[in-house]
């Protein structure tokens, strides 16, 4: 009891002796130095940081606006659809419809290439077409020379042209004599190659 | 500058962070030394504490606005930020631990060799040492109760705040510690009885 009692006090005097030994001990000034460089390069940095926010604010901003200016332009097709269904029809004005060709044609989902020129290009003339319909008479498309109907998968257009009558002899379609230097309407098919692929003649009812 | 040292820790800190120079020149070296002997009396090394001070100091500049005085002082906090600095330190350094490490580690103690083996007090300086190394052999949760409580003179509630315990752990620890320590010392003790009693019985049959 009296040997613990012993090496409890000991003990404490021996810690006592290393704390007392320690107790003066600070960390170098060096250590000082460079901190307080750091707080400083820090103090001149933090009005910087603000700047930084103020520029990433402003950034944002910009963007926001930038988005809200496109989504805007891209709602805007409606004025120049309406714009181009105002026209007046002209004579080679291009119509995109589904093609009546004799040989086996692609699905009409397909004939189309790009969304936004469906919306553009598509619907104004659909109702041209619908009144021309109304209007002419036309015969069935007549392939111009090998038609692959894979070309017309990337879609294509129809040009109304005029041709002289004598080229409907070369149809197989009867010709009046008398007339045959005159001439007469035809749509012509030209797929995305830029190659016509087929054509079909109209008369005014 | 006489009235900026007469305020608080808590009243220094929020200075600091306002970017007041003088006021972190201020808390520097009011707690300083306690986080720096803390990392020296855990580690056993002038460049573990040392970079373990500047460490703490560095994240209060970048993180002081996370102390929160309700949940204790400033000083349990730092001690708190030490100690897991000087506890990853030592991890890191156990994994490549280099041969002769030990070494290292004596020479790492201020004035191992100069200030504390004076040819005065020699006696006493090995004493130190002993104690020192028995208490550096601890393991890590009985050494910083060791650090804390009985060489830095914390209370049991600071020591709990820093460690993030309930005192009660702190105050087994604290006995679970004293025991080992007196278990490392006494061996020592008994060897110098037992050398003193050869040397005695050497004389008795010179």
């Amino acid at each position: 009891m009296n040997s613990q009692r012993f090496d409890e006090e000991t003990l404490n005097r021996n810690l006592a002796l290393l704390a007392e030994e320690t107790a003066s001990l600070n960390a170098p000034p060096e250590v000082e130095q460079k901190l307080l460089e750091v707080f400083r390069a820090r103090r001149v940095s933090a009005p910087t940081y603000g700047r930084y926010w103020l520029v990433a604010a402003a950034a944002m901003i910009l963007i926001v606006i930038g988005v809200v200016a496109l989504r805007s332009q891209t709602d805007k097709p409606k004025p120049e659809f309406a714009r181009q269904t105002e026209q007046p029809p002209i004579k080679q004005q291009p119509i995109v419809e589904e093609p009546k060709v004799d040989q086996p044609q692609p699905a009409p989902q397909q004939f189309v290439a790009e969304r936004p020129r469906r919306r553009s290009i598509r619907r104004a003339p659909r109702s041209e077409v619908a009144n021309h319909m109304n209007r002419e008479i036309a015969t069935d498309f007549m392939p111009l020379g090998y038609l692959n109907p894979a070309t017309l998968q990337d879609g294509g257009q129809i040009i109304r042209v005029e041709v002289p009558r004598s080229a409907l002899v070369n149809f197989g379609l009867p010709v009046n004599p008398d007339r045959y230097h005159e001439k007469v309407k035809a749509d012509v098919l030209f797929g995305v190659d830029g190659m016509a692929h087929a054509i079909r003649f109209v008369k005014n009812q | 500058m006489n009235l900026k040292s007469e305020l608080g820790d808590n009243e220094l800190l929020r200075l600091m962070l306002a970017g007041d120079e003088q006021a972190f020149a201020l808390l520097y070296r009011r707690r300083q030394g306690n986080v720096y002997r803390f990392a020296l009396q855990m580690s056993g090394s002038k460049c573990i504490a040392e970079d373990v001070t500047q460490e703490v100091f560095l994240f209060l500049m970048r993180e002081g606005q996370v102390f929160d005085p309700a949940r204790g002082s400033l000083s349990s906090f730092l001690l708190g930020v030490a100690r897991n600095h000087v506890l990853r330190r030592m991890r890191v350094d156990q994994m490549l631990t280099p041969i002769g490490d030990d070494d290292d580690a004596e020479a790492g103690l201020p004035g191992t060799e100069i200030d504390w083996r004076p040819l005065d007090d020699l006696a006493r300086a090995e004493t130190i040492e002993l104690v020192r190394k028995a208490v550096l052999s601890l393991p890590a949760k009985y050494r910083e109760v060791v650090v804390l409580c009985e060489l830095q003179d914390v209370s049991y509630g600071e020591a709990a705040e820093v460690l993030g315990c309930a005192i009660g752990t702190v105050r087994s620890r604290l006995h679970r510690a004293r025991g080992l320590l007196l278990s490392k010392l006494r061996p020592a003790e008994q060897v110098d009885e037992e050398a003193s009693a050869s040397l005695k019985s050497a004389g008795c049959f010179a």
